[in-house]
């Protein structure tokens, strides 16, 4: 995992469009008009990604450099 | 050191690791600024070894900031501490040399979108500082006065339509072409600080305020836009177009970040007020000439001249001359102080009356005005545990009001439209109805306006503001706090222990009592002294020194032995004389049956008496004794009315030290304390659950002043325990340490208010931005409502940190209305 910020930006933007497909699923259920829908479904998309970023991000840099520090340890050692 | 280790495996290697792809690349210590290296770990070694260096980091708005950059920095492999200040716009970083390189450091924050260099020392820093306010302040007040004229002409031509306008507003200015026209420049004019900004954090996946104000702005300015060219798409129609919302939205954020930068520019001003009291120039005699030359050329040992009405240019001893010195920009001292041969003068004091000469001790930065303006810098760039807390809550808070805002979002599409929505409803305090509102406009209404409402902008610059402002003005006062962290222990102390001598003493014996048996006083006090003039122990001196005091001529003595542990006898007169105790005069078979009811009364009023005898016969005694300071029983008392408990800590023998206690009012006295156990004695205190100050001034009160929540170095102190302090008093006066606890306090209460203005002004308004009254009036919070509840929040901040600029310690008070040392205590008691 040599591209911690690529890992990330799959991650959050993975969840967000299973979040904001949700909504467009059960807003489908509904009776809705598509500029409802589609604003609703852009809107979640864009909070989750904001939501979602801050926490994915550091979580993946930290698990690369416990990685990194690990096979140093082990080169040294 | 093995968590060290885990860290930062190979930090004596000369490579360094790419924070991006995590491989070694080479590391050229040459193209390094220069940085300070210190072995962290003191287990020897290169390995653990540290360096720090300084930025100055341009850009920040306050906590947010702070947080951002501290958390890319302490992500970054190689970095093992990250302190970020905006209010002095400083990054102290702790790092290990060869794992990361002062130029990446510099990349990292330059990459969130921050302006950085390194740090300059002294006056080019204050320059520098005050430059770049000074840029900010214009720059955000371009914005303002761009803003806010336009905002007031969008909000009058959407407003055309109601009340009296139509008569004076021409109806032109309703269209919302000319709207857009209109407010399109604010929004990415002005505004367009806010979009950069948080698409900088974001791509490093960091949230800020930008963040709330970006999406707040954007998303008004979104629907307006829709309104106008497609007003059939469900988000209200042209009779909610929201562009007042997005240009005065934008107005009042830039008036937050005004008062943000005025604010902060006002409380670094302590600093630059003691710098300018560094004088320029200085008079050297040279070869028996006098000669001005620069300050910063003054040579220690140089012999400087003073003219009344000149301030001296830098530390030193007066040789020759009388005069009286104000010494109040460096002490607080209210009255000139007289000063003749052998006294200290303070660099930057004024001489008031007459000429002197003295010989210059400490120049450059070691004068004490340095030492004051280093130890106020280095302050402001420490937190306290409450500004931490708050920079911590405040950066999960924009994370939380972003999924709030999603909550609120999703509740009122699927569930709070269907049930309470009318046609009925509007925006507080518009004329606006929401009646051609669909389910998502609303919906998307009511997130926007969390988002805005909740900007907890005022929370980022609640506590430095105060803390800088509180430091500040201690130091006016002369009284230096080594960081926020010493300000808020100091706030919460409950237990003073005192050290004695030197402390609540003056640290050096004196005659205090001369009882002679049948003869003159003086004659027993004069035999005394002659037989100690050659003596070099401290009460041989004390007698010498009182002799002298009374004017009495002391010839040498022709024959002079000393006897260890008993006193000594010396030939004077012909005679020979003993001067010592108890067992000198039993040694020497001299009856002291007449003398013992006076020496018992002397010594139980924590004196050492000493007999003196000669041709064996006892001729009187000289008692000797530390006498306490002028201030010392005042400040006691004052701190007791305070309801702290006040203990004092000696080496001295029980009897001794309960008598100068009992004259004291102190009630709890450690007697017979080794120095290395003066720290083992605040333990037991601190394992009592008190948080306990050590007032102390000599080098083997170090350890305790390290050991004690909070450490009180007295001026007249040494170097060693001023290091150790967590507070220094410049001036040797114990008031000081009431007045300490009273900038303190006060400095604490405003930080408290000023996170209640900011905190609980979101934690009120969050559930009307929510939208929790509509199902009750049918009314929600208008964007530009919100925006205008956000900016009287960081107004309130700002005002109430100004409070602190008229503030003065009570205790100073009393004493400059009194003139002199305060005799009525209660009004400080009452503190």
């Amino acid at each position: 995992m040599k591209r911690p910020g690529l890992v990330s930006a799959l991650i959050y933007t993975s969840v967000a469009l299973v979040a904001a497909g949700a909504f467009l699923g059960v807003t489908l259920a509904g009776d809705y008009t598509w500029v409802a829908r589609g604003g609703g479904t852009a809107w979640v998309f864009g909070l989750c990604m904001i939501v979602l970023m801050p926490i994915v991000t550091p979580l993946v840099s930290a698990r690369v450099k416990a990685r990194m520090v690990s096979e140093q340890g082990g080169n040294h050692g | 050191m093995a968590r060290k280790l885990q860290k930062e495996p190979r930090a004596n290697d000369d490579r360094q690791i790419c924070p991006h792809c995590g491989t070694r690349v080479p590391y050229d210590p040459a193209a390094a600024p220069s940085v300070a290296t210190t072995g962290s770990t003191g287990q020897g070694g290169s390995e653990g070894d540290t360096a720090t260096i300084q930025f100055h980091v341009t850009g920040m708005m306050g906590g947010h900031c702070e947080v951002n950059i501290t958390k890319a920095l302490m992500g970054t492999p190689g970095v093992q501490q990250a302190v970020v200040t905006s209010a002095t716009e400083n990054a102290r970083i702790e790092y290990v040399p060869g794992a990361v390189s002062p130029q990446q450091l510099k990349r990292v924050i330059q990459d969130l979108g921050y302006g950085v260099a390194e740090r300059a020392e002294g006056q080019e820093a204050l320059d520098r500082e005050r430059a770049a306010r000074q840029r900010e302040t214009r720059r955000q007040l371009i914005n303002m006065a761009i803003a806010w004229p336009v905002g007031i002409v969008v909000m009058l031509g959407t407003f055309q339509p109601y009340w009296f306008l139509p008569s004076l507003i021409p109806q032109w200015l309703n269209d919302k072409v000319v709207l857009f026209l209109l407010t399109t420049p604010i929004v990415f004019g002005p505004g367009r600080q806010f979009f950069v900004n948080s698409w900088n954090g974001l791509k490093h996946g960091i949230t800020d305020m930008n963040l709330l104000y970006a999406t707040g702005i954007g998303a008004a300015y979104l629907i307006a836009v829709i309104n106008t060219f497609w007003p059939e798409a469900g988000f209200g129609g042209r009779e909610a177009t929201f562009y007042e919302a997005a240009v005065l939205l934008t107005a009042f954020i830039v008036l937050g970040r005004y008062l943000e930068a005025v604010t902060m520019g006002r409380t670094s001003e302590a600093i630059r007020r003691l710098m300018k009291l560094q004088p320029r120039r200085a008079r050297v005699m040279r070869d028996g000439q006098e000669v001005e030359i620069a300050a910063e050329e003054v040579q220690i040992n140089d012999l400087l001249l003073v003219k009344p009405g000149e301030s001296i240019p830098v530390d030193g001893l007066i040789q020759e001359g009388y005069s009286s010195v104000d010494q109040s920009m460096i002490t607080g001292e209210s009255m000139p102080v007289e000063k003749k041969a052998g006294d200290e003068v303070i660099g930057a004091t004024l001489n008031k009356t007459g000429a002197f000469t003295f010989r210059a001790t400490k120049v450059g930065k070691d004068t004490a005005l340095a030492q004051i303006i280093k130890l106020v810098e280095e302050a402001q760039t420490r937190k306290a545990p409450i500004q931490k807390l708050a920079d911590r809550v405040a950066g999960q808070f924009i994370l939380g009001v972003h999924a709030l805002a999603l909550t609120v979002f999703l509740f009122w599409f699927f569930l709070g439209y269907g049930l309470w929505f009318t046609p009925e409803s509007h925006l507080m305090l518009t004329p606006y109805t929401l009646a051609a509102m669909g389910v998502f406009g609303f919906a998307l209404l009511t997130s926007v306006s969390v988002l805005i409402i909740s900007c907890p902008c005022a929370v980022g610059m609640a506590t430095p503001a105060a803390m800088m402002a509180g430091t500040g003005k201690a130091a006016e006062h002369g009284i230096l706090f080594k960081g926020a962290d010493a300000i808020e222990a100091t706030s919460k102390l409950q237990f003073v222990v005192f050290d004695k001598t030197g402390t609540l003493t003056k640290g050096q014996p004196s005659v205090t009592d001369v009882v002679a048996l049948g003869g003159a006083e003086e004659d027993v006090l004069r035999l005394a002294a002659i037989a100690e003039k050659n003596s070099e122990h401290p009460l041989g001196e004390a007698i010498v020194r009182g002799a002298q005091a009374q004017g009495l001529t002391l010839e040498d003595a022709s024959g002079f032995n000393a006897i260890p542990g008993h006193g000594i006898e010396a030939r004077v007169d012909g005679r020979w004389v003993l001067l010592g105790n108890r067992r000198l005069m039993a040694l020497k078979g001299i009856p002291l049956a007449a003398a013992l009811p006076e020496a018992e009364r002397l010594e139980t009023e924590g004196k050492t008496a000493m007999f003196v005898a000669a041709d064996g016969q006892l001729l009187g005694m000289v008692a000797v004794a530390d006498t306490l300071k002028d201030t010392s029983a005042q400040a006691v008392k004052a701190l007791q009315g305070m309801g702290m408990k006040v203990a004092m800590i000696t080496g001295d023998n029980q009897r001794t030290a309960a008598a100068i206690a009992a004259k004291l009012g102190i009630d709890r006295v450690l007697a017979e304390v080794l120095p290395e156990d003066k720290a083992n004695e605040l333990k037991k205190l601190q394992a009592e659950e008190y948080r306990v100050a050590m007032v102390g001034d000599g080098i083997n009160d170090a350890p305790a002043l390290a050991q004690a929540n909070v450490g009180i170095a007295i001026g007249s102190g040494t170097d060693v325990a001023k290091e150790t302090g967590h507070v220094i008093l410049i001036k040797d006066d114990l008031m000081d340490v009431i007045a300490a606890i009273q900038v303190a306090r006060r400095t604490m209460g405003l930080v408290k208010e000023n996170l209640v203005w900011a905190f609980g002004y979101n934690t009120l308004a969050i559930p009307l931005g929510a939208g929790l009254l509509y199902p009750f009036f049918a009314q929600v919070v208008s964007p530009e409502l919100a925006a205008l509840l956000m900016a009287v929040s960081s107004l309130s901040v700002t005002l109430n940190t100004q409070r602190m600029r008229g503030f003065v310690p009570p205790v100073r008070r009393l004493r400059k209305g009194a003139g002199a040392p305060a005799n009525d205590l209660a009004p400080v008691a009452g503190q």
